[in-house]
């Protein structure tokens, strides 16, 4: 018997290399097979950089660099210069890349004229092409590349322009409350002692025509209206009130950057970690509960509806407990940004417990480094283990949570905004990408790579979105979401030149191999063993039966030649990466994808529907014909009988009695003015015999030839010794 | 504090008006007089609405319509002849917080007033605009109106009226922007009600033209429409009027009409013979003009004052160079 030791086999089994064949990948930079097209970011037209749209200058909050121009150039192109424009209008853009690549920012404007400068030169026409392409561009503000400092500058600025609507909205309210407020005590004034006294009355006409007028009179005059002026009590709310509108701390009473520099300092609202952020919030409750119960008096003042008597109780009572979140929504929210490296369990658990009580905190966690080995379990990773745990907790109650790869976050852009915007507390966590292990990957591409392994996947749970999980969870922008892995076409040229298309998916192994700390985990085969006992990673993983044994999993990898590498793992990354499969599908039924209660119920239905299928089959074969077939249940083939006619109404009262058809009453007068007693009006100001003896059969008839609607009916007199009443029966025949 | 919660707090205490909180007075008309069932039907609105007295206003122009403010105890505005929609239309876009009724009659609308009628059609700000048409001038007792009929002989066309008369149904279905065009007779008091509370609910201009009785000066005019239901045309629909069984069983003659059918509307207002009543067109999401020209900004005494000094610093005069120079040697 011939034994020979697997090198490869005894790494997949223990991680180790021993004997020869296996190069370690350590300082070999490689990178997943896939990576190969992206290597030069900023040669690429993609989401990023991204412009924080200034508020002046658009509708949107933030846009994309390469969306930007398109939009530029978009209005040249029937211009007769326009292929020009455009090859001018894109150098530009790889222009601005270039720059950001190499840490020069500042805002598109600035950035703009910086790559106009460089690029003069180069070509006859191009400030030309500049000249024109600049009286296009319409949106300013920051730009902001794919980097450690992206999600924090992103949120900020959304939550900055959530804040700045809400104090434009706030001012509004109570400028227009203060101005009717400050009427009511003007017009008070006016009509008080002081105000109509004969001085008052001079000033208030003015030096030209003062002679023409006896102020003295006028005043008498007016004292005699008898109108006083306001209740000291009212006068005195109403001051209060604006004391209030007027000292509020929340919001800038002017709109634009500069703080209002009378009165008391404005409060702050970004914050470093939750706590302070909730003291913060506890500390200011007193004054919040105070302005709103103001705006809550002052509403209901200016209507003129205030009543001290019937209120007072009700806002004396009024305290923290009477805010609700679409009261709290009207203040500025609480920004916190955390990183999730430095989050303490109490800082945590303080999170959860701020975002449950449903504070009106925003929480940003970032994470840089989401595939850090587990503090509890050695050598076990621990995915996001902070960020995406909290985030993953979170969701299911009353609170806003969005999950993304920084790389997502453009294409989230309306997600992030509304998660902002929604009153109530709203937890965002973010994968930068920019960890100090994958250096040599672009935080873009690390952070994309996140979202495609499902390393970090993202998703959205949006409380207001609906009642359910269907309406309120999505996956929506993670790739491929019904897969377990998404997979992409892949091809490469082989040693006799040839082209070879592959389909490539991509896992979190691939993931994982441009991460320095796992590089142990990973072990280059030499090209003369390539033809061994191997599997792709995916394969294996989908191998759930386990009946391929003894093949080794490996993944393609790039080396900085762009030469492809197979690259064999070990069976603790393959271990890992099926524990990252199942948190994907937990997630994915989450979001109703291969939903296991809806599957089994699905086969159910599939199963009796086939069951029928088959009866009716085997009933035809006997020549029956098949009952209600084509038809939707419950509806019958026969034409619907006509609808029944009503009810007959109900009979008139016998003519022998006097009556009126009161609803056809036209409130003439006509009847009343005859005789008040016997006719009257009901609560509907629409005439009725009151009372039939309080007046003559005369009368009635007269009243019933009167009418001009002729539904008076005088029926049968009562009293036949009524004189001329063979005259009256005559007449009032007609009416009966 | 939320909308809801406000109104749960106002609602602590119950407030709901009678009738008799809306009735300023005994009213003037004649006795018999159809007005009269029109004042009772937006009375009883008012009612059941619970519109607060001091949040309504009724204008009117000049004509026995126009005394219908005076007897209503909500604030009220008698305007000039053929003036009350422009006086409508300012008081809207002032305080649109205000429910506006218009009452106009056939002369103030149809004939002084008849280009104020065309663009507050066009304007199609929210209020509800009654048009009082007895045919006839009646205040001045019996003139010829726009819409009384050719041959009616009345003091100023002693041989009979010449002209055919005005259609006002027709005429402002064919305004643009026309948004709710209905009709009733003052002799149905339900079915009168049924259509100004439709109108009242429509956001826009709500033109109802009322046909009244003028039992004084033409007590026989509208005899053969009182006496023959059958004269009656009522137009039914479940997004237009709902008729009741009371009022179903005396008024048999009955088309169901969809109140977005411009064009059979049309025609509908133009049927000869036959009065229909109902609502003949109704589109709600015609804008209103109010929200149109709505103020970005507040009005405060100060931005107002400021407005005013800009305006009159441009007739500020000042001294040419020649005249300070003069006046400089002095």
């Amino acid at each position: 018997m011939e034994t020979e030791f697997k090198a490869d086999v005894f790494f997949h089994l223990t991680g180790k290399r021993r004997g020869f064949g296996l190069d370690t990948i350590e300082r070999l930079n490689l990178l997943p097979a896939l990576f190969a097209r992206y290597r030069k970011l900023e040669k690429l037209r993609y989401d990023f950089p991204l412009v924080l749209v200034r508020e002046d200058s658009g509708d949107t909050w933030v846009q994309s660099l390469s969306e930007l121009f398109d939009s530029m150039l978009r209005e040249i192109a029937g211009d007769a210069n326009g292929d020009r424009l455009i090859r001018h209008g894109l150098r530009m853009e790889r222009e601005i890349r270039t720059l950001l690549a190499q840490d020069t920012s500042g805002s598109f404007s600035a950035l703009w004229d910086i790559a106009a400068s460089q690029l003069s030169n180069s070509e006859d026409l191009f400030w030309d092409s500049i000249k024109r392409l600049s009286s296009l561009r319409k949106l300013d503000g920051e730009v902001v590349d794919c980097d450690k400092a992206t999600p924090g500058r992103l949120f900020r600025y959304a939550w900055e322009t959530v804040q700045r609507k809400k104090a434009h909205r706030f001012r509004e309210r109570v400028n227009r409350l203060a101005t009717k407020l400050s009427d009511i005590l003007r017009a008070g004034f006016a009509r008080s002692e002081e105000g109509r006294s004969p001085q008052m009355l001079r000033a208030s006409v003015g030096s030209g025509y003062e002679q023409s007028f006896d102020f003295e009179t006028m005043s008498r005059l007016l004292a005699r209206s008898g109108s006083d002026g306001l209740t000291r009590e009212r006068s005195r709310r109403v001051q209060w009130l604006l004391s209030v509108l007027q000292s509020q701390r929340f919001f800038p009473a002017q709109s634009g950057p500069e703080w209002r520099d009378e009165g008391a300092e404005l409060y702050s609202f970004a914050f470093e970690n939750c706590a302070s952020a909730v003291e913060a919030y506890r500390e200011r409750l007193p004054n919040m509960v105070e302005l709103t119960k103001a705006l809550a008096i002052a509403d209901l003042e200016i209507e003129g509806r205030y009543e001290g008597s019937r209120h007072d109780a009700f806002f004396e009572e009024f305290g923290a407990e009477n805010l609700d979140p679409s009261e709290a929504a009207l203040f500025p929210d609480y920004l916190v940004h955390l990183n999730a490296h430095r989050l303490s369990a109490v800082e945590a658990a303080t999170v959860a417990e701020a975002l449950s009580a449903s504070l009106p905190v925003k929480v940003l966690v970032q994470t840089d480094n989401i595939v850090a080995p587990s503090p509890l379990v050695d050598g076990q990773l621990a995915f996001g283990l902070r960020s995406s745990r909290i985030a993953s907790s979170m969701i299911g109650g009353e609170i806003y949570v969005l999950q993304s790869s920084s790389s997502a976050l453009f294409q989230l852009r309306d997600r992030i905004y509304r998660g902002m915007e929604n009153s109530g507390p709203a937890l965002f966590s973010v994968f930068s990408g920019a960890s100090e292990n994958t250096s040599h990957v672009p935080p873009y591409l690390a952070a994309a790579a996140a979202m495609e392994s499902r390393a970090f996947p993202t998703f959205v749970y949006d409380p207001s979105a609906g009642r359910d999980w269907a309406s309120r969870f999505s996956l929506e922008v993670n790739p491929q979401v019904e897969a377990d892995w998404p997979l992409h076409d892949f091809s490469y040229e082989d040693e006799a030149h040839q082209r070879v298309p592959e389909n490539y998916a991509f896992t979190l192994v691939d993931f994982l191999g441009c991460d320095r700390r796992y590089a142990r985990d990973f072990a280059k085969v030499p090209r003369s063993a390539w033809e061994g006992d191997f599997l792709g990673v995916p394969e294996l993983l989908n191998n759930e039966t386990g009946t391929i044994h003894n093949r080794i999993p490996y993944v393609l990898m790039l080396d900085e030649n762009d030469v492809l590498q197979k690259v064999i793992v070990d069976d603790k990354l393959i271990q890992e990466a099926r524990h990252c499969r199942e948190m994907w599908r937990s997630l994915q039924e989450l979001a109703g994808i291969h939903n296991s209660h809806a599957d089994r119920l699905l086969a159910r239905e599939r199963k009796a529907w086939e069951e029928q299928l088959r009866h009716e089959a085997e009933a035809r074969g006997n020549g029956q014909m098949p009952a209600g077939r084509g038809t939707a249940p419950g509806l019958s083939t026969s034409i619907a009988s006509p609808p029944s006619p009503p009810a007959e109404l109900k009979t008139a009262p016998p003519s022998d009695e006097a009556y009126i058809e009161t609803s056809r009453c036209t409130s003439c007068n006509e009847c009343i003015n005859l005789n008040k007693k016997m006719f009257a009006y009901n609560s509907e100001k629409q005439a009725f015999i009151a009372d039939r003896d309080a007046g003559s059969y005369r009368q009635l008839v007269e009243a019933a030839e009167s009418c001009p609607v002729s539904i008076i009916h005088p029926g049968k007199p009562r009293n036949p010794d009524e004189p001329g009443m063979e005259e009256l029966v005559k007449r009032a025949a007609p009416f009966l | 504090m939320r909308d809801a919660d406000r109104e749960c707090l106002l609602s602590m205490y119950d407030e709901r008006y009678a009738l008799e909180d809306y009735q300023g007075g005994v009213p003037r008309w004649c006795t018999g007089c159809g007005n009269n069932a029109i004042l009772t039907a937006v009375q009883r609105l008012c009612r059941d609405e619970n519109l607060r007295p001091e949040k309504t206003v009724f204008v009117s122009g000049i004509g026995c319509s126009g005394r219908l403010p005076h007897y209503m105890k909500t604030y009220g505005f008698h305007g000039i002849h053929g003036r009350a929609l422009p006086i409508a239309e300012g008081i809207k876009m002032a305080r649109p917080d205000l429910h506006v009724f218009v009452s106009t009659g056939d002369g103030d609308c149809c004939s002084i007033g008849a280009a104020h009628w065309i663009h507050a059609i066009r304007y199609n700000m929210n209020m509800l605009v009654m048009l009082h048409d007895n045919e006839v001038y009646g205040l001045t007792k019996m003139q010829v109106s726009p819409t009384s009929p050719k041959g009616l002989r009345t003091n100023t066309t002693p041989k009979g009226a010449y002209l055919e008369p005005l259609q006002p149904l027709a005429v402002t279905l064919g305004v643009q922007n026309v948004s709710f065009v209905a009709q009733a007779v003052d002799w149905i008091p339900e079915a009168l009600y049924e259509v100004i509370s439709m109108g009242f609910h429509h956001k826009g201009l709500s033109f109802v033209r009322i046909v009244q009785r003028c039992p004084e000066w033409l007590p026989k005019q509208f005899d053969p429409w009182v006496r023959d239901p059958q004269k009656i045309l009522l137009l039914s629909h479940e997004r237009g009027l709902q008729i009741s069984p009371a009022l179903a069983k005396v008024y048999k003659n009955q088309e169901q009409h969809d109140p977005s059918n411009l064009s059979r509307g049309r025609e509908i207002a133009s049927l000869p013979d036959l009065l229909p009543v109902g609502i003949l067109y109704r589109n709600p999401s015609v804008p209103c003009y109010e929200d149109l020209r709505k103020l970005t900004r507040l009005s405060s005494t100060e931005v107002i004052r400021a407005g005013l000094e800009a305006q009159l610093d441009k007739f500020t005069i000042r001294m040419t160079g020649q005249e300070r120079n003069s006046q400089g040697s002095q």
